[in-house]
């Protein structure tokens, strides 16, 4: 083999690495199928071209591109003015439904941010590929901080300006404390008098008694002998001493009570 | 002082020539390929060799200290790549090729020099930055390209292996975990590097060949120096590319 023909199958090797490395990292894909989605933020919070596109978890695909887009509105009108380009895979796509949320969410040790797609419900439309959909903007920690330095500042002020009174409420609530624990301690000691146990077991058997007659007289039977002496009663109750001697007379029994 | 600055002066000098002599005077192709063959195919399975070593080091090395500090490998492939496609590659194949393709030059120009062969050519009306260095510098150049993808390629591929029978990350958990650091403007970069090594390793080679002193002693010197000189040139300019292309990131 000639020499030139040794060094042009060495350039040719190098050029196919090259082109293998490239499907490696993604640069070419002839045999991948895969949907774009724009997904419209406003605060993308770190997220770079490249990073993943997961659904429940599962890498489906990557953020191609990254573009702003400062006169794009919503069909709501709302302003959103950063645009990201994703890619799915195939496989994944119709597990993406028109009420599917994209977040920007952490992972791994290094704190790796991705894409995170929450699957739709089926009575939902699938998307089209290239449509134009509004992500979920992740919380600004930045932000949050700020906020509570403020929150942290207010409650400075008004420590400051009523600490008389705050003063005055942390002794009354340590004189609460002191109060209730003492009372603790009693009922403590207290519970561990024989006399108290035997008062309180004594108790608890009246208890027990009195449910058990209650029950009674709940029974069926203690209704019957109720509706019973209430008739009883009612009939008795027009009776005086000359009716009831008459009943006795009527009936030869000589009574000298009355 | 002052031979220091004579001798940047005439290394500028030689640069200013070779570029001249490089877009306007006709190329020596048969010889070029002849110089490709010698530092491309000649050198492939030295740098295939090495570079496999080099990348079970990096691997090994870089799951070691992770789990000393984090406990936790399972970023190694991914960075590891991108140490060998940013760095590792390009400087121990270009470091590689000064020690056999820039000092057989410098001991080659330098005979040639003891000889009087240059002078001869010199006679001849042949211009020898023409005749002996351009061939040199074409087929360094695109040798270390051509080299350095293979060895990017090469010691990636050692290091999956190893991920895969060591560190147990199979082949798939490699490429997933490569493709989070890695992209393709990696290489592209590391090709750059290759570029410039390979520029510089004939020019300083022919340079110390060119200025060799008479004997065998003067050979054996011009030899040592261009080899020394050149492998720090080549760590000095990948600082200076590493930082450049720092600003792309």
């Amino acid at each position: 083999m000639k020499v030139e023909a040794k060094v042009g199958l060495l350039g040719f090797f190098s050029l196919v690495l090259i082109v293998v490395f490239a499907y490696l990292v993604g640069l070419i894909s002839p045999l991948r199928d895969t949907y774009d989605l724009n997904i419209m933020y406003n605060y993308a919070g770190g997220i770079e071209e490249g990073s993943p596109v997961r659904v429940m978890g599962i890498k489906v695909g990557k953020v191609r591109s990254i573009s702003f887009t400062p006169e794009y509105k919503l069909p709501s009108g709302e302003e959103v003015k950063l645009k990201i380009n994703i890619t799915v895979d195939k496989k994944a796509w119709k597990s993406i439904r028109k009420d599917s949320k994209f977040f920007i969410n952490l992972a791994g040790v290094i704190g790796e941010k991705f894409l995170e797609v929450s699957p739709g419900t089926l009575d939902q439309e699938e998307f089209k590929s290239g449509e134009y959909v509004r992500g979920e903007d992740p919380p600004r920690i930045d932000q949050l901080i700020s906020q509570s330095y403020g929150l942290a500042g207010k409650l400075i002020e008004i420590l400051n300006k009523n600490e008389g009174s705050v003063t005055n409420m942390i002794t009354q609530l340590d004189k609460l404390t002191t109060n209730f624990n003492k009372t603790l301690t009693l009922l403590d000691k207290t519970s561990k008098n024989k006399d108290m146990v035997r008062l309180l077991d004594n108790a608890v058997k009246i208890s027990d008694d009195l449910s058990y007659l209650t029950a009674g007289l709940r029974s069926k039977k203690a209704e019957e002998s109720y509706d019973i002496m209430h008739k009883l009663l009612f009939r008795l109750e027009p009776l005086d001493g000359p009716s009831i001697r008459k009943f006795l007379q009527s009936e030869g029994i000589k009574a000298k009570i009355f | 002082m002052t031979t220091i600055y004579r001798d940047v002066y005439s290394f500028l000098e030689l640069v200013k020539k070779t570029v001249m002599s490089l877009f306007l005077k006709p190329l020596r192709v048969k010889e070029t390929f002849q110089q490709l063959y010698f530092v491309a195919n000649g050198s492939l399975w030295i740098i295939v060799f090495c570079v496999c070593f080099a990348a079970v080091v990096t691997i090994l090395e870089s799951s070691f200290h992770m789990k000393l500090v984090i406990q936790n490998d399972s970023m190694v492939p991914g960075f590891a790549s991108l140490l060998i496609l940013r760095e590792l590659g390009a400087v121990v194949t270009a470091l590689l090729l000064t020690s056999r393709v820039g000092a057989g030059i410098a001991a080659e120009v330098g005979s040639m020099k003891v000889t009087e062969q240059i002078d001869a050519l010199r006679m001849l009306g042949i211009d020898p930055i023409q005749f002996l260095l351009i061939p040199r510098l074409i087929a360094t150049t695109l040798g270390c390209m051509i080299l350095c993808v293979v060895a990017n390629l090469i010691c990636i591929f050692a290091a999956m292996i190893i991920s895969d029978q060591v560190l147990g990350y199979t082949p798939s958990m490699f490429l997933t975990a490569m493709n989070r650091f890695v992209q393709f403007r990696d290489l592209i970069f590391s090709v750059v590097k290759a570029m410039f090594f390979g520029m510089t390793i004939p020019m300083i080679s022919c340079f110390f060949g060119f200025r060799c002193k008479s004997g065998a002693d003067g050979v054996g010197s011009a030899t040592t120096q261009s080899v020394v000189f050149a492998s720090i040139s080549i760590i000095f300019l990948d600082f200076i590319l590493s930082y450049t292309f720092s600003y792309f990131y």
